[in-house]
């Protein structure tokens, strides 16, 4: 029988991967937000995030920290490049042209990084020593604290800047109204990169902190990313707020799943409670109903 | 007349290509080799590409078959079946081929063997599962063989262990996939036989990221070991989450992961934890007494040394199975020639022959050949694989 200290390890467990499906969920929504589409890129960016962390640390020799703030930076760079040279040259507002169109690319940045960093598994380390901590009974590893603080950190960031911000104001703006927003002199192009750049910072910070668990290979963001994705869609995709608790809620379900219930039937029982709300909500926990 | 010289040269070039085409098909002995070069189970299928190449380097170098030259047609099944079905076809009956090495992974090879069965042409593969040389619901295995040993005889081994070491109540947790259910039915197969009883069972999707649900739960039951069936980094996420639970009980882990690679992955976490592997790793250990020590410190010194794929491809427990397949082929057709019926009898008659992997005694029931003392029991011991205790 489970005790309250395993339950305490469940509830870990859970929230670790509900906390980095979050951070993806959120970078598919921002996307979503200013464009609406679906950005399947937001995958790649997550297996970026962990390789440019591990050059950023064996090939330049830079400390975490700044090794750290480098990966994210470069993944949020990568996110603009696609937007720039993979989206904007195709000048279709078809969304569902589009949608194949970062499926596509999504395709091309794998083989790139296959062809970069090669095919093998490779050890991330984590950002501070791998000795556990006790709580209460149970274990975590640091980097689950990590894990924790700096997404907390990052979803209190782009919320400020969505609501505090002018880049925010414009952001909105041209989410609620691409047309008008280009009247009053918004550059809607320059916008959809910015969302791209948040995207890829968000995947990238999910793939550099997730990755030492993990570990890493040029294919590590598509399982994660799709979950993710299922967080997003759970939540009500586009919905900040939504994304997190999605996030959360998926990463709950799965753990507690393996240790309630069947270990082998864990992912079908979490995505069929997700097909379950689905029905009764269609538009996601706090979808804004009908757009 | 610019044209004309063109021309000219164009068609010396074609007779060039035709003559130089023609002379090595009437020189040569073709085998086919293609494994995942890329896909999934590229980082498997590379290094088995390179070492077959190297064995048919080696046996041309030292005069070839007969004086003939080996000739590798290399392919790649992108770990797609239906592909490894097209290449099998090109080797049979375009390339004409005189034996097939490879595929990569099970499903591939159950595609392909009923191709060559069908054709009649010896094929030596380098999988895994057992499934490709066993008959009844599996098809026929007359042309089919393979070089890695059975599931079976690893489970075999680890049971001895374990019962030498008197670890006879054991937990159970294993890969949601053909690879790790394959294993799970083995060991409960096998389990009465050594006396053996198993206190929980528990799963995992191969691509998981956490299991430290599965291993508290199997904490809970009390046993006296975990073992642990899977390949690929989830077995080193294993051995990392069992540290972070702070659960002191021995882990093991399945023939599929000695390998440099599980290390590197699990990092410290992985000191201490045992499993059954190819004496390969493990060649400076081994008693001078060995019969095979002497090959394996020659291909370790050709890897290393002589052909430097270690930089890339460290070795690891899979890594002689390509040179053990072309090698027994290439004895084979020394023996008996490159007529398919009489090459694959004489394949399967192969007796005491000293490989990388083992000393391989074929039947025609058992198309590996491998026993249990094919295998050792190593342990991780301050980042490197040693003898177990």
């Amino acid at each position: 029988m489970p005790t309250l200290t395993d339950f305490l390890q469940f509830l870990f467990a859970g929230l670790t991967n509900g906390a980095i499906y979050a951070l993806i969920a959120l970078g598919f929504c921002v996307v979503h937000n200013t464009m609406g589409i679906v950005n399947f890129t937001q995958v790649d960016l997550v297996s970026l995030g962990g390789m440019f962390l591990y050059s950023a640390l064996f090939l330049f020799g830079l400390p975490m920290p700044l090794a750290l703030a480098g990966a994210v930076a470069a993944a949020a760079l990568s996110g603009m490049a696609v937007e720039r040279f993979g989206i904007r040259p195709s000048r279709s507002g078809n969304h569902l042209v589009l949608i194949f169109l970062t499926i596509g690319l999504s395709v091309i940045l794998r083989g790139i990084m296959k062809l970069v960093w090669g095919k093998n598994r490779m050890a991330v380390p984590p950002l501070t020593a791998d000795e556990p901590i006790r709580l209460f009974g149970a274990t975590l590893l640091p980097q689950i604290l990590w894990i924790f603080l700096l997404t907390t950190a990052a979803v209190i960031l782009l919320i400020w800047i969505f609501r505090h911000t002018t880049l925010g104001l414009c952001m909105r703006g041209v989410a609620s109204n691409p047309a008008a927003a280009a009247v009053v002199g918004i550059d809607a192009g320059r916008i959809r990169m910015v969302s791209f750049a948040i995207a890829g910072a968000m995947g990238g910070l999910a793939g550099a902190l997730v990755t030492p668990i993990t570990t890493l290979s040029y294919d590590v963001g598509v399982l994660l990313g799709l979950k993710g994705f299922a967080a997003a869609i759970l939540g009500g995709f586009g919905s900040f707020g939504g994304a997190i608790a999605g996030g959360l809620l998926l990463g709950l379900l799965e753990s507690l799943a393996a240790a309630g219930l069947s270990s082998a039937y864990k992912d079908v029982i979490a995505f069929g409670l997700l097909l379950l709300v689905l029905f009764i909500r269609p538009q996601g926990l706090f979808g804004a109903g009908k757009r | 007349m610019k044209n004309g010289t063109a021309l000219f040269t164009v068609m010396a070039l074609g007779l060039f290509l035709c003559w130089s085409n023609a002379s090595s098909a009437a020189e040569n002995i073709r085998l086919g080799a293609f494994f995942d070069l890329s896909g999934p189970a590229s980082n498997i299928g590379t290094p088995t590409r390179l070492v077959a190449e190297m064995a048919v380097a080696e046996i041309n170098k030292a005069g070839g078959v007969d004086g003939r030259k080996l000739e590798l047609m290399i392919g790649d099944t992108e770990g797609n079946p239906a592909k490894a079905a097209t290449l099998a076809k090109k080797f049979i009956y375009k390339d004409k081929v005189a034996a097939i090495i490879g595929p990569t992974r099970t499903g591939t090879g159950m595609t392909v063997k009923p191709i060559v069965e069908k054709a009649g042409i010896p094929t030596f593969m380098t999988v895994g599962g057992d499934p490709i040389i066993m008959g009844g619901k599996f098809g026929s295995y007359e042309y089919v063989f393979k070089s890695p040993q059975r599931s079976e005889v690893a489970v075999k081994r680890l049971f001895t262990y374990l019962r030498d070491n008197k670890l006879n109540r054991v937990a159970l947790l294993y890969a949601a996939d053909s690879f790790g259910k394959d294993g799970a039915e083995w060991m409960e197969k096998l389990a009465p036989e050594f006396g053996i009883t198993f206190a929980a069972q528990e799963s995992f999707g191969p691509q998981d990221t956490d299991m430290t649900a599965q291993l508290t739960r199997l904490r809970n039951a009390a046993p006296q070991a975990i073992i642990c069936w899977t390949i690929g980094p989830a077995g080193a996420i294993v051995a990392k989450n069992r540290h972070q639970l702070g659960i002191d009980l021995p882990l093991f882990q399945c023939h599929g992961l000695p390998d440099p690679k599980y290390i590197e992955l699990a990092g410290a976490a992985s000191e201490g934890d045992r499993m059954p592997s190819t004496k390969l790793l493990v060649a400076a250990q081994l008693p001078d007494s060995d019969p095979q020590k002497k090959t394996i410190l020659n291909f370790i010194h050709l890897y290393e040394e002589v052909y430097d794929f270690d930089r890339q491809f460290p070795i690891n427990t899979h890594s002689g199975y390509a040179w053990d397949a072309v090698t027994i082929v290439a004895e084979a057709i020394r023996k008996a020639g490159t007529e398919p019926k009489a090459l694959r009898d004489t394949i399967e008659a192969t007796k005491n022959f000293i490989g990388v992997s083992g000393i391989y005694n074929l039947t025609a029931e058992d198309h590996n050949g491998l026993d249990v003392d094919s295998m050792v029991m190593v342990e991780v011991h301050q980042g490197g694989f040693v003898l177990a205790r």
